[in-house]
């Protein structure tokens, strides 16, 4: 396939400022299809702001962004792309919207606008419910779920598209560690089985570095780095969260966890 | 209900004015329900009452020109739609405030040209509260137009207002026209509350907007069962309304609001105890 050869995004020489001061500095890399690409670093370093520049969100100063080989300026294809926001699951508890039909907003794209969702759109929902696992509080208030189940509901949603690439930003932010366990789970499932590039904003550095394939490391500068079984993990983090850090980390939690899977 | 009030409304029912009002009222009531729910979750309602204030200035100008004032009402009314979103978007006024301008703008307005043609008494006196039961074969025309032109939108844009108003960033996202799909929205409350001046009048018209969609909220219910459930405490409350105030003789508008705020205290109670 000509897709395989051509990187799913490119980012060259890029520079984010928000409120005039800058965020991002000199960004350069590639993400290649069926990446799995863990993004850490401090709060405030510029994870949010990359993802959003990345997705044309907010405008950035300078440098090239490519998608599917595509000038993101000109880009049009969004319905590959999905993403999951920052505290997307904070919404107002009280919104009258069940799980399935929060789903089925991702089927709503520039094609239908004015047409009504189809039964091939509904049979997606209801697989992408299925996927996630979360078929039996389908038509439940999305007000009446846990935090995990949300999680799982606002994943459908992006997965619903089906997207060739999705971006997470924190998805896993106030739930207990199961919980975060299962959906790590899930994700990499995603990435196997579906052949999803993901790219996720994550604070679980043993979940980067056990189920992951790269790690990106953001704080004003952006460096990215593939896992190998030779990586030292803190040399790696050290570039974003400064000398003092340390992160203990042995390869036999990765055992427990899969052992779990 | 009594026998003879009974006997009233079929009574009733064979005259020409309860009739219209009836007709008048139930598209009125469906279409401010269903814009209303949607004000609600866009945490708008007060847009609602801002530009109904605003379209005294108009309704003073119909009189004064001697032009239907519902046709001018709703030209104020969608200047200032466009004037509160353009202070908003250009930074140059928060939501609350921009309303603010409109409203005092829009009344100001009424307010002087009532003094230059030395008032108009009576007639505008039934734009503020409402008549519906001298609701005419030209103000239904101009009710039924509007208002089914209402419901057609809001039926065919149903998914893509769901989708801005749960999640605005992920919709544009998804080439979902954001923009010019909230400033249609905002016109479409101009054009509601311009077709319910007649029925229920400026000052109270926010009141259909609101409470039945809160009502509805009340019930817990999917979005499309609390959209159908608005649909229904408005329609409800209507016809109960106008029905209640001609036999009885009181203010239309004023026993529609009852009979709404009925349905919510019901609705509340009926979550509380649930």
């Amino acid at each position: 396939m000509e897709e395989d050869k051509t990187p799913v995004l490119e980012v060259r020489n890029v520079n984010v400022a928000r409120s005039n001061a800058l965020v991002i500095e000199d960004a350069n890399f590639t993400i290649q299809w069926g990446d799995y690409v863990g993004i850490v670093g401090p709060n405030g370093g510029g994870k949010t702001t990359l993802l959003l520049a990345i997705l044309g969100i907010i405008p950035r100063q300078r440098g090239d962004i490519r998608l599917f080989g595509e000038d993101i300026d000109s880009f049009s294809h969004w319905e590959r792309v999905a993403y999951v926001p920052q505290g997307a699951i904070k919404f107002d508890p009280h919104f009258p919207i069940t799980a399935r039909e929060l789903v089925a907003l991702g089927r709503v794209n520039q094609g239908n606008i004015g047409r009504k969702l189809k039964r091939e759109d509904w049979e997606a929902v209801d697989e992408a419910l299925d996927f996630m696992g979360i078929s039996d509080i389908a038509n439940k208030r999305i007000g009446q779920l846990s935090g995990g189940q949300k999680q799982r509901v606002f994943v459908a949603k992006a997965l619903v598209r089906k997207p060739e690439i999705i971006f997470l930003d924190e998805p896993v932010t106030g739930v207990d560690a199961s919980t975060q366990e299962k959906f790590y789970k899930k994700l990499s499932n995603l990435n196997t089985e579906k052949d999803i590039t993901i790219l996720i904003v994550s604070h679980d550095l043993t979940a980067v570095f056990c189920r992951m394939s790269k790690v990106m490391c953001v704080n004003r500068e952006v460096n990215i780095s593939e896992i190998t079984d030779d990586l030292e993990p803190n040399e790696v983090l050290r570039k974003a969260y400064g000398e003092h850090f340390h992160f203990v980390f042995h390869k036999h939690k990765c055992e427990v966890v899969f052992e779990n899977d | 209900m009594t026998d003879s009030a009974l006997f009233d409304i079929l009574g009733l029912l064979g005259y020409q004015f309860f009739q219209y009002a009836l007709l008048g009222g139930v598209i009125v009531a469906l279409a401010c329900a269903w814009v209303g729910l949607f004000l609600i979750l866009r945490k708008e309602a007060m847009v609602g009452d801002g530009i109904a204030h605003t379209a005294f200035g108009g309704i003073a100008l119909g009189l004064f020109l001697n032009i239907n004032p519902l046709l001018t009402a709703l030209l104020i009314s969608t200047l200032a739609v466009l004037g509160i979103s353009y202070m908003r978007r250009k930074g140059l006024a928060q939501s609350d405030s921009a309303i603010a301008v409109m409203l005092t703008l829009g009344f100001s307005t009424g307010l002087i040209i009532i003094s230059i043609a030395g008032g108009f008494n009576v007639e505008l006196f039934s734009y503020l509260f409402g008549s519906i039961l001298t609701i005419d074969q030209g103000d239904l025309l101009i009710v039924s137009i509007l208002g089914i032109f209402t419901i057609l939108f809001l039926g065919v844009f149903y998914k893509e207002l769901l989708s801005i108003t749960f999640d605005e960033e992920d919709s544009r996202l998804m080439g979902i026209p954001v923009r010019p799909l909230s400033i249609a929205f905002n016109l479409l409350v101009a054009i509601t509350i311009v077709l319910s001046i007649k029925v229920i009048g400026i000052i109270l018209v926010v009141a259909l907007l609101v409470l039945p969609g809160l009502s509805a909220l009340q019930l817990n219910l999917s979005f499309k069962g609390t959209t159908l459930a608005a649909i229904g405490f408005g329609i409800l409350s209507m016809i109960s309304g106008i029905s209640l105030s001609a036999i009885y003789n009181v203010a239309t508008s004023g026993v529609i609001v009852f009979t709404s705020a009925g349905f919510f205290l019901f609705t509340a109670i009926y979550k509380r105890l649930g």
